[in-house]
């Protein structure tokens, strides 16, 4: 115990480092911060899932002759690029289910809802991410695919998407360390993930530190996928 | 088997082909030279629709490929085509470049089509560098696997895109030695190139082009040793001078 435990102690003494990360109160409340993390990650995760298929669609409707698929997706990325996402939960989770009664019958509509706005959010920024990476391989390779009988739509899934995947996945890491954070938004709608968590535990304890703790979690999960994202575009640079 | 009737290609208001005529029949194997920008390149490209044509019909066995009711994929099929730039893809191997199409289009069973893949490569004398990536091969060797791909289609006809002209030269001697055996075993082909030496030997007929249109064609040693065209005798004296 001992040694710990005093400097714990004596760190607890000092008012603004209780207040504010006080050691005693975050080791009570690790716990459950760990909890609300669980589900930030479930959200970010299942979002990102979700996203990088519809994103692919956008980006592939975006770069389609198809006058109408190309107006589709335009109308879709601007939209979510363009309002704020907590707007959109408002929208998905508010206003939809009030037009809709229907959707409040859904189980966990909340959770649902949540995902699937989380989802058609990231699809937004995912379709430019895809149609960058898809405008960035060289043509003579969809024109050696055509040569060989391909269609354009098998051209593109098994010649081109397949190049792109090692040039989006840095640019689709920094997406979902965004999603990530973003998730925190949910807390607008009183789903406990991590930082609705942190909000209660701070009211709980009459303390901010669970803010501090909720920090930190955050960061140790956003750090190592930075550190990620950073050793994938340097082993691409030398590959290129 | 290929005829191009009255073919005319713009790009905006330049007009690149200003009425092709031409006629290929099984068997034969056509040299285009001519200077750059002649035309010869966007004239190949429009046998296999990478370009549309503004006017004029392209025929590959009577049918239209310029009438939209036909089936472009299909048609394409029946004639391969081998790129300047090789244009492997990079994220398969030699052997997998070579099967995709026939695995992928032509729904093959994957083993068939890699015992004809292995086949296909060991002709152009790749055999062992079956797993290899293109980035792991010379500009000759991936030409080379870019020719065995198109074969692997079974193609009726081949086009060649001055398939030499980015290679180092101690490299172009390999893929013209594929090429002049794949002439050898009959295959009709159509070969924009610089190579007079190749297009002598093995080319049935050889057709000068500049400004957007065939100024003259000839069987090859008549058209290189003789030319009768003022431009053409122009052009043969750059390209010999060098």
């Amino acid at each position: 115990m001992s040694f710990l435990t005093s400097i714990s102690n004596w760190l607890d003494s000092i008012p603004v480092i209780h207040q504010f990360a006080s050691p005693k109160i975050l080791a009570s409340v690790f716990p459950f911060l760990l909890e609300g993390a669980k589900l930030t990650i479930l959200f970010a995760v299942l979002g990102e899932l979700f996203g990088i298929p519809l994103g692919l669609l956008a980006a592939v409707f975006k770069l389609s002759k198809l006058k109408v698929l190309r107006a589709l997706s335009t109308i879709y990325v601007d939209f979510f690029r363009g309002t704020p996402l907590l707007v959109q939960l408002y929208i998905g989770l508010f206003a939809l289910p009030i037009a809709f009664p229907v959707i409040q019958k859904v189980p966990d509509f909340t959770f649902y809802g949540g995902v699937a706005v989380l989802a058609v959010n990231s699809g937004a920024y995912v379709a430019e991410i895809f149609r960058a990476g898809i405008e960035s391989i060289h043509k003579g390779q969809m024109e050696a695919a055509r040569s060989l009988g391909f269609s354009y739509l098998k051209a593109m899934w098994y010649v081109i998407i397949p190049q792109t995947f090692r040039r989006v996945l840095p640019p689709l890491t920094n997406e979902f360390i965004a999603l990530l954070k973003d998730t925190a938004l949910l807390s607008a709608l009183a789903i406990t993930e991590l930082a609705m968590k942190a909000r209660y535990l701070s009211s709980w304890k009459a303390n901010v530190s669970p803010f501090m703790g909720a920090a930190l979690i955050y960061l140790a999960m956003t750090i190592p996928l930075t550190r990620l994202v950073a050793y994938m575009e340097k082993r691409l640079a030398i590959s290129d | 088997m290929i005829e191009l009737v009255d073919v005319h290609k713009y790009f905006g208001h330049n007009e690149v082909l200003k009425g092709i005529d031409l006629k290929v029949k099984q068997g034969e194997v056509i040299v285009v030279i001519g200077p750059s920008g002649s035309g010869k390149s966007t004239m190949l490209r429009c046998i296999n629709k990478l370009e549309d044509v503004t006017k004029g019909h392209i025929y590959i066995d009577g049918q239209d490929i310029t009438d939209p009711k036909n089936d472009i994929n299909a048609l394409r099929q029946k004639v391969g085509m081998v790129f300047q730039s090789f244009n492997l893809f990079p994220h398969l191997t030699a052997l997998q470049n070579v099967t995709i199409a026939p695995v992928r289009v032509q729904k093959v069973d994957r083993r068939q089509a890699e015992d004809k893949g292995r086949e296909l490569l060991a002709r152009v004398g790749l055999a062992g560098k079956e797993d290899f990536f293109p980035s792991k091969l010379s500009g000759g060797q991936q030409q080379r696997v870019a020719i065995a791909r198109a074969l692997a289609m079974e193609p009726e006809v081949m086009l060649f895109d001055e398939v030499t002209s980015a290679l180092d030269p101690e490299l172009v001697k390999e893929v013209l030695d594929v090429m002049k055996n794949l002439a050898l075993g009959g295959m009709t082909m159509v070969c924009v190139t610089h190579e007079m030496g190749f297009g002598r030997e093995v080319g049935t007929r050889a057709i000068f082009m500049d400004e957007g249109v065939i100024m003259e064609e000839n069987i090859p040693s008549e058209l290189f040793a003789h030319p009768r065209n003022k431009r053409t005798q122009a052009f043969l004296g750059k390209v010999l001078a060098q």
